[in-house]
């Protein structure tokens, strides 16, 4: 339980947020009477710190949780166990009245550049009404502020009076994100801002997220499945995998040196915008899939598909561990164990496909 | 080269809306070799998934049309062939795999009864036949305990399975063809890994031809042979694979690879990018499609669209300007 807990009272400032061991499960109806019901363990005791003005990237893959950890935060969805921290304050368990003023300070961006506007609304009303709703600028001003946001973003302020339709999706995404910066958050969480982006408008979106930060000092939650895209936005980058964090470090640090097996085999798993090097590259094919959320783990969840399990896997859960570099594994650091584990495993897979 | 198996040639397909005329696929042509992977690149709207609908004869009509071209496979015409001749090659001797999983299977039908029914209508195998054929193809595309696992729903099984399944239908009939379109978008990396290697396992051991529509550089790099990029619904470069990484000839190729997040890049460099919007093809400039965002344009781009030309070495791009002598004009906010 005290995992993350000796980094964070080593700072002297409380972080902008801090997640303390938050779980999120989702019960399930029994399947017959006598039978015990089954619990979707969505996030299952995660933690992590967010400074102010830092981009944290959490990748994993789709049912890993990482879009119920955002919700989570932003209350939209309860937790069932832990706790959620805005500068030092608890917001977990808030009334709704006494959370609105955190409301204001955190925002989010949504997946979907057509689902996440209101078809009915004009620019000018999606950006004003959360202006309203928390009470900011007369209402004459309002409109030129709004202006001056969509100017922000990169579009053009005579855009207010259209309807969303009238835009391609990076267009929309930039409105969504003058929607976000409408109330003047410290914190966005990005929920796959750019995967519905095709990849020249992406690179604007991403460019534009983080000039926002530099001028606005903005921290983002930075939630995606492309380790790239996270590669160019985070500080901090943290894999997660059925729940848990398996894996948290620097940016840098964990492309060049990632230690736990499915970090690993994440990063070999990207294609590569290079035939030459692709060509060369030796590739971790993970067996089987991300099991179901509803399975019991008494030890690591990962073990199913990894290269390494011990007796000890199935049964101990590790812990995240390590001071920069936070790893969940039992052999994170024995490199000497990997590499043979990962010897064994090509051999047997080069029998399984020429079984002459 | 002599084995080629499908030659498309000045293939057009328009769509008439509301909005006029729109011309989704203009001269598109190339050929496909027996045994190679061709990509075909491009963003939104390039044409690149019509292209593909148009060789399957799936183009919806109206509003669709094919206005202009033909296909030719093995010499028959796919675009001007009777329909019940084209339903005898559709799913036996070209197969398509389409980008989700999720809605392409049919819901009420179970794995069986879909895997069956391809082989039935065209190899004319009977039902216990037909049965242990389906078998035989989801063991060999990696479906734990197939004998079981084939008498499921669509809904048993996870997107990357039922991927595979698609995949097996799809090879059923051991095609000359596989047109497979963007069939990892929907999934996550370690499945999306796990996919492309079976696709090349397998085209290895049956020889058949792929083509890859798909709009992820590193799929392309990692899977294709040859790749076209189109732009607009037309083909703006064509070259082999190595060169069209290590030496874009057109300039939307050029700025598409280095708008590209890399895994080995430094953290918090700024992206290159491609300035403004993807064209509406309602209304296309006179000139080049591309003019209005590339950074190389001159005043005969706004006059005239570019034809693909050869350039030495057989590979061939559809732009005035020799990138790689110019420098660009506009500064391509790097």
């Amino acid at each position: 339980m005290s995992e993350s807990l000796a980094g964070i009272a080593a700072s002297p400032h409380p972080a902008l947020l801090e997640v303390r061991n938050v779980a999120v499960h989702f019960p399930l109806q029994r399947r017959s009477f006598g039978s015990a019901a089954a619990t979707i363990r969505a996030v299952d005791g995660l933690s992590f710190s967010l400074a102010e003005g830092e981009t944290l990237g959490l990748v994993g893959e789709s049912g890993c949780g990482k879009s119920t950890l955002a919700r989570a935060i932003l209350r939209l969805v309860p937790t069932s166990a832990g706790e959620i921290f805005y500068e030092g304050r608890r917001i977990d368990s808030l009334k709704a009245s006494k959370m609105r003023p955190f409301r204001q300070q955190m925002q989010m961006i949504f997946q979907d550049p057509f689902a996440s506007l209101n078809p009915r609304m004009t620019v000018s009303q999606i950006i004003t009404e959360p202006m309203q709703i928390f009470r900011l600028h007369d209402r004459k001003d309002r409109q030129l502020e709004a202006m001056r946001l969509l100017e922000l973003v990169g579009l053009n302020p005579r855009f207010l009076n259209r309807y969303p339709h009238e835009f391609s999706g990076g267009q929309r995404q930039r409105i969504g994100i003058a929607r976000a910066l409408a109330v003047k958050p410290r914190l966005i969480i990005c929920d796959e801002p750019v995967s519905a982006l095709d990849v020249s408008i992406q690179a604007q979106v991403i460019n534009l997220l983080m000039d926002l930060q530099q001028q606005l000092g903005l921290a983002y939650l930075f939630i995606a499945h492309d380790l790239a895209v996270v590669r160019h936005i985070a500080n901090r980058v943290g894999v997660m995998y059925l729940g848990r964090l398996v894996e948290e470090a620097d940016a840098e640090m964990l492309y060049a040196n990632p230690r736990h097996p499915y970090t690993r085999a994440l990063l070999s798993s990207v294609p590569l915008p290079d035939p030459r090097s692709e060509r060369h590259r030796q590739r971790i094919v993970l067996a089987g899939e991300v099991p179901s959320p509803d399975a019991i783990y008494p030890g690591c969840k990962f073990v199913d598909r990894c290269l390494m399990k011990a007796m000890d896997c199935q049964q101990q859960v590790p812990q995240l561990a390590g001071g920069d570099h936070r790893v969940a594994c039992h052999f994170a650091w024995d490199e000497e164990r990997y590499q043979a584990s990962l010897a064994a495993a090509n051999q047997k897979a080069d029998i399984a496909h020429d079984p002459a | 080269m002599d084995n080629c198996i499908l030659q498309v040639d000045d293939l057009g397909v328009c769509f008439h809306t509301e909005e006029g005329r729109i011309q989704a696929v203009d001269g598109v042509s190339f050929a496909l070799h027996e045994g190679e992977t061709l990509g075909i690149v491009g963003e939104s709207g390039s044409g690149k998934s019509v292209t593909s609908l148009a060789l399957m004869g799936l183009v919806p009509s109206p509003p669709g049309q094919i206005c202009a071209g033909r296909a030719l496979y093995r010499g028959e015409n796919l675009l001007a062939m009777p329909p019940k001749r084209f339903s005898e090659i559709r799913g036996n001797r070209i197969a398509m795999i389409f980008q989700d999983p999720m809605t392409s299977l049919n819901p009420y039908m179970t794995i069986a009864d879909q895997l069956i029914e391809v082989t039935v209508v065209h190899l004319g195998h009977s039902h216990r036949e037909a049965l242990k054929h389906a078998i035989e193809m989801l063991e060999r595309v990696g479906i734990p305990s197939p004998s079981r696992r084939i008498f499921a729903y669509p809904h048993e099984f996870s997107g990357g399975m039922r991927q595979r399944v698609m995949i097996a239908m799809a090879l059923s009939c051991q095609p000359d063809i596989l047109i497979a379109d963007e069939p990892t978008t929907a999934l996550d990396v370690t499945i999306e890994a796990q996919i492309l290697e079976l696709m090349k396992q397998l085209q290895q051991s049956q020889g058949t031809a792929i083509i890859m529509i798909t709009h992820d550089m590193g799929v392309v790099a990692n899977i294709c042979h040859r790749v076209h990029v189109m732009y607009a619904g037309k083909i703006v470069e064509q070259a082999g694979c190595d060169a069209l990484f290590a030496n874009p000839r057109h300039p939307y190729t050029l700025g598409l690879l280095k708008s590209v997040p890399r895994l080995t890049q430094a953290t918090s460099a700024r992206l290159a990018t491609i300035d403004g919007q993807p064209p509406d093809l309602a209304h296309l400039p006179i000139g080049c499609a591309f003019e209005p965002r590339c950074g190389y344009a001159t005043p005969e781009c706004r006059q005239q669209s570019p034809q693909l030309q050869d350039s030495e070495d057989a590979d061939r791009f559809a732009c005035f300007v020799d990138i790689t002598k110019e420098s660009p004009l506009k500064d391509p906010h790097v």
